[in-house]
This record gives C-alpha cells, structure tokens and sequence, in this order.
C-alpha cells in the first residue's frame, strides 16, 4: 500500500472496529472523528468538537425530531388503532385481498401521523394481525405485507429519518417531508397490487367472508376514521399551505394528538407521562448519534476522503444511473449492520459531495435513501421491523424474512420507478407554498 | 443490545443516589422539552397576532441541547441507545470481554466529551460569548445543562464499568415497550 495511504486506512480500520466490535453507535462516531483529527490535522480536536457538537445539538430544525416522536408515543397509547381497523376493513373487505388492504391502509394512515416505521408496525399490527388471523387470512401474507408496508413509515411525513437526512445536510425539512408523499402513495399501491395478484392467483388464499354492509353502514363505520384524518390535515395540511414549519406542524401534532387521545378517554396523567419520557428517551438516543455524525462530518473534511471520493467517481465517468445503482447496493449492504439513521449520518458526509456534484437533486435523494434504508429494515440480519415482527407474532425470524421478500423486491422496483421519473419526488416540494414569515 | 437481567434486588445507598441522579435529570430533560413545546406555541401565537418574539428559535434550539444531553445517561440505563450487537452476540460465553472493550471505549469517549463540554461553558463565561441570535443570550448559562449531562453520561458509563468488572454484568435494563419505536 503506498504510503499516503496509511492514515486513512488507519482512520477506516477504527470505524469499522468501534461500530463492529458494539459500540454505542454515538460514541463510535466520536471516537473514529477523535482519531481522524488526530491523524489528519494539527487542530486541537476536543474544542473543534465541542463547537460542533453544541451547534449541531442546539439547532433549530433538529427540534421537529423529538415532537414527532413525542406525537408518535401519544398515538400509541390511544385506541387507534381499533378505530382504524373498524374504519377501514369494511372498505376493503370487497377489494381483491380482503382485509389484508387493511394493513398497507392502515400502515398508510398511520405513517401519515407517525415518523417512525417500527411505530407504525406495532401500532397497525395490534390490531390487524389478530384479526387477520382469527378470519383465516394465510399467515406469511399478514406478516409480509405489515412488514413492508411498515416502512411507508419512514416515507410518508413525518419521516424521523427525513428530519435527521434534513437537518444533516442542511435543507428544508418541509421540502423533504412533501418530497415523500406521492413516492409513499405510489409504493402503497404497489403494495396492493402485489395483494389483489397473489390472492387471485394462490390457491390457498381462502379467508372468512366478511358479511356484506351496505354503503351506509360503511360511512357510519368511516366515522372512526375521522379523528386520524383531521390530524393528518393538520400536520400536512399546515405544512403544504406554508402556515408552519416543519417543527411547528410538530406542535399542532403533539397538541392535536393530544385532543384526539382526551375526546377517546385515554389521555391520563401516567400515560402523558409514560409518552413523554419515552419521547425524552429516543430522542436523547438519536441526538447522541447525530453530535457523533456531526463532529465526525468535521473530522471526515479533514481526511479529505469526501473530496477525493467524489472526485474518483467523478473521474470513472459513470452515468447518474450507474453511480445511483452502485449506492444502491452499498446502501443495502450497510443496512444489514446498521439501522437506518445511523446509516444515513455516517455515509452523507462523504456521499453528499459526490451526489451533488452528479448532479443529482437533493431533495430526491432524499427519497430515495429512505426507500433503500428501508428496505434494510426487512432484510436479515438486524433488519429493525423483522425483529418487532418476531416479537410480536412469536415466529422464527426465518419465516419473517421470508414472508417479506416480496415486498423487498416491490420496494427495489419502486427504487426504479423514481429513478424513471423523479417528478414523483420534485414535482410536490418545488410547488410548495413559501411559508409567509421565516 | 445489552444481556436482559432483573436488576439486583438490594440495591445500596450509592446506587440509589446515581440512579436518582440520573431520573432526575431525565425529569429535567422531559421538562426541557414541554418547555420548547411552550416556546414554538408562543413563537406561533406571536406571529399570528403579529407581535414578535425575539430569539425564539434560539431558546427552542438550547431547550433541545439540554433536553438531549440531560437524557443520555437515563437513555443509556435503559437500554435505548442503539449499538451494532452482531459481535457481541457471536461471542456466546465470552461476551464479558466485549462488553468490557465496548464500556471502556464508550467510557473514554465520554468522559473526553464531558472534560471538554466543561471546557466550553468555562471559556463562554470567560470570553464573554454571546449568541449571534435576537436573543444575544450569554452561551455559558444556556451550555450548563449540556455539560452536566456530558458529565452525567460519562458517570453513567464508568459506573457501568465498575460495575461490570465487579459483578460481570452492567447496570443496563432493557426497557423493551421504548425499544420498539425507535426506528
């Protein structure tokens, strides 16, 4: 190896150690940036970090993180979820499927109001799986088809990994958020479709009929559904019109839950306190690992890895596509060790300056992070949604993984389909209205 | 991912004073964030009867500094910061070493952050710095909180440490109904 070489395999060698060997992801990142600063500069390293870490922990559209997540624990703890289920199944009862829309519904809905896709998984599938089962509905289908729809968590706003990809490379938050919609739309779909195909085709495919309802019963029924749509107005709808920003729809979100949870009756003391230490919790978790991200983005410039990358792959002449596959890949394969934040943290210090000098757009990419972090949640080994799965239903993780492939290969076609027209992504965000103060 | 174990039954004086220590500034930190809560609310309020607010992204922005940093250690006592468990699950029997490695890293790196979180809020006070924002607060007042939970997650750690070569295992209880939404 010539020579010039050797600090920065010494700098790659110590991040693979310290996440590999277990450490505590935030810390890892910290001491991998200690030792890049270090090698690479004569900068005295503690202070440099400590400025950084402070701007990074103290800015203002990182506050959006944990209100959504506060948003998220409320919901939780209220009876949502049946109210979905009873809203929702005699819609789908005549559907080609049956009730199994009511998972990528559901999981659609929820997303809407939630930032989380294991939120959205354990909150769709408390209620869906049991139901599901006791109709007959084939196993491996109720457990694939939450498991991938889950992930429309993540896509749909409020996306928790959009905020985090947002507020790391510096761009709007509102943008990101639209930018997801008509992708997570149009994934739902292929959900569905996936579903109508398999259950007119499967010979095993034979649930309990649903007794038949008539219009009115399934507009009575739709009542139930009313609560989550005016929060899902509220939160989006605030947004769009340019009336708050991503943190203040936050806000309408954790009061507007709030209410919702208050009108049902479950909005007690304990479980206000229980949703608000969960919330404190998680989010101290994820600002752990973006003051690591961030001091270790500070150190990254210094290696000048980033520059060199982006420079090499420039150099090879490869198309957008082309350069797009090739993240593609390395992206699925990191999201078999790491969980998806993590994952985008690590990388974009080094990935950014490479996208944007392909001229590939921010905002898109965006999207399209999500969708491939995604679909490491329901691959094998950590994949996160396999595991709340596991917990839930009891099965061997074998039966999980498997049960999902077919959404992991819908999830890689929906990969090419915003390659093959972005506009899915772009089209909302640049026809977003300006917010009228700043 | 840490070892799933009932904590020790009896538990001294000591244990009782750090556990204590960290639930309170978890408290802290639960009201840090209730308090931004408050700021965005009124930071609206304002901008729709059209009078201002000064600087209130600001305290929005240190109320999420200190919501964060005071909640790490309670964060790390119960199990909700994330880690690659991979190989500490291949070690099987010999998983006590890794854990060691892993908590003297971890232990190392915080109290580096701590020594030099410390260091900040010192040469704010000294240097006079005040934020660049409307609000042109002083930065040492408003860094406190995130150096005290620095210097409590480097506690937490160490504690950790000492805990796991005295009695092989670590104080860390998986709280399993956070744990599942955290992705």
């Amino acid at each position: 190896m010539a020579p010039e070489l050797w600090p920065l395999a010494i700098f790659l060698f110590t991040l693979f150690l310290l996440l590999g060997s277990g450490v505590w992801i935030g810390l890892a990142l910290l001491g991998v940036a200690f030792v890049g600063m270090e090698i690479f500069t004569t900068r005295p390293a503690g202070d440099a970090m400590m400025t950084t870490i402070w701007r990074a922990s103290s800015s203002w559209s990182l506050t959006a993180l944990p209100l959504f997540i506060w948003m998220g624990e409320i919901l939780y703890r209220t009876r949502l979820s049946e109210d979905m289920f009873r809203g929702l199944s005699p819609w789908m009862a005549r559907l080609p499927g049956g009730l199994l829309h009511t998972n990528v519904v559901g999981c659609t809905v929820f997303a809407a109001v939630s930032g989380s896709s294991a939120a959205t998984l354990t909150t769709v599938g408390k209620m869906s799986i049991p139901e599901l089962m006791r109709r007959n509905y084939p196993e491996h289908m109720v457990i694939g088809t939450l498991a991938g729809a889950a992930t429309l968590g993540l896509m749909i706003p409020p996306s928790l990994t959009l905020i985090v990809y947002g507020v790391t490379i510096n761009e709007s938050i509102s943008k990101l958020f639209m930018a997801g919609i008509f992708p997570g739309l149009v994934l739902a779909a292929m959900f569905m479709g996936y579903i109508a195909i398999w259950s007119r085709l499967s010979k095993s495919f034979n649930p309990t009929p649903e007794p038949t309802t008539t219009l009115m019963e399934k507009l009575a029924n739709s009542r139930f559904l009313i609560p989550v749509m005016l929060l899902i107005t509220l939160v989006i709808g605030s947004m769009y019109l340019g009336f708050a920003t991503a943190t203040e729809a936050a806000t309408f979100g954790v009061l507007g839950s709030m209410a919702l949870a208050a009108a049902q009756g479950s909005l007690t003391l304990t479980s206000l306190k229980e949703s608000l230490m969960g919330a404190t919790r998680t989010s101290a978790m994820i600002a752990l690992i973006l003051a690591g991200a961030s001091f270790l983005s500070l150190s990254m410039g210094f290696t000048g890895l980033p520059r060199a990358l982006a420079e090499w792959i420039g150099g090879m002449g490869l198309t957008k596509f082309e350069l797009l596959m090739a993240l593609l890949v390395f992206y699925i394969i990191l999201g078999c060790f790491l969980d998806g934040i993590s994952s985008v943290v690590l990388t974009m210090a080094v990935v950014e300056p490479m996208i944007r000098q392909a001229g590939i757009d921010i905002i898109w990419f965006g999207i399209f992070i999500v969708v491939v972090v995604e679909m490491a949640q329901i691959t094998p080994p950590i994949g996160f949604n396999l595991f709340v799965l596991q917990g839930m239903t009891g099965h061997e993780m074998n039966f999980i993984a498997r049960a999902a492939i077919p959404m992991f290969l819908i999830m890689v076609v929906m990969v090419f389909v915003l390659i093959a027209f972005p506009e899915l992504a772009t089209w909302l965000p640049e026809n977003i209205r300006q917010r009228p103060v700043s | 991912m840490s070892n799933t174990h009932a904590p020790p039954l009896s538990r001294g004086p000591i244990r009782r004073l750090i556990d204590g220590l960290f639930d309170l500034s978890a408290g802290l930190a639960a009201a840090c964030l209730v308090a931004m809560l408050c700021v965005i609310v009124a930071q609206m309020a304002a901008r729709w009867m059209s009078f201002s607010f000064p600087g209130s992204t600001e305290y929005a922005g240190y109320l999420m500094a200190s919501a964060s940093f005071l909640a790490f250690a309670k964060a790390l006592n119960t199990g909700a910061h994330i880690r690659v468990g991979l190989a500490l699950t291949a070690l099987g029997r010999h998983r006590f070493w890794g854990e060691l490695w892993c908590l003297l890293v971890a232990s190392a790196a915080s109290c580096y952050l701590a020594w030099y979180a410390v260091r900040l809020v010192y040469w704010s006070r000294k240097l006079g710095d005040i934020s660049q924002g409307q609000d042109a607060t002083p930065l040492w007042i408003v860094q406190i909180p995130m150096a005290c939970g620095a210097i409590f997650l480097a506690l937490a750690f160490l504690d950790n440490l000492v805990s796991l070569i005295r009695t092989g295992r670590d104080n860390i209880v998986e709280d399993t109904s956070t744990h599942t939404r955290t992705e």
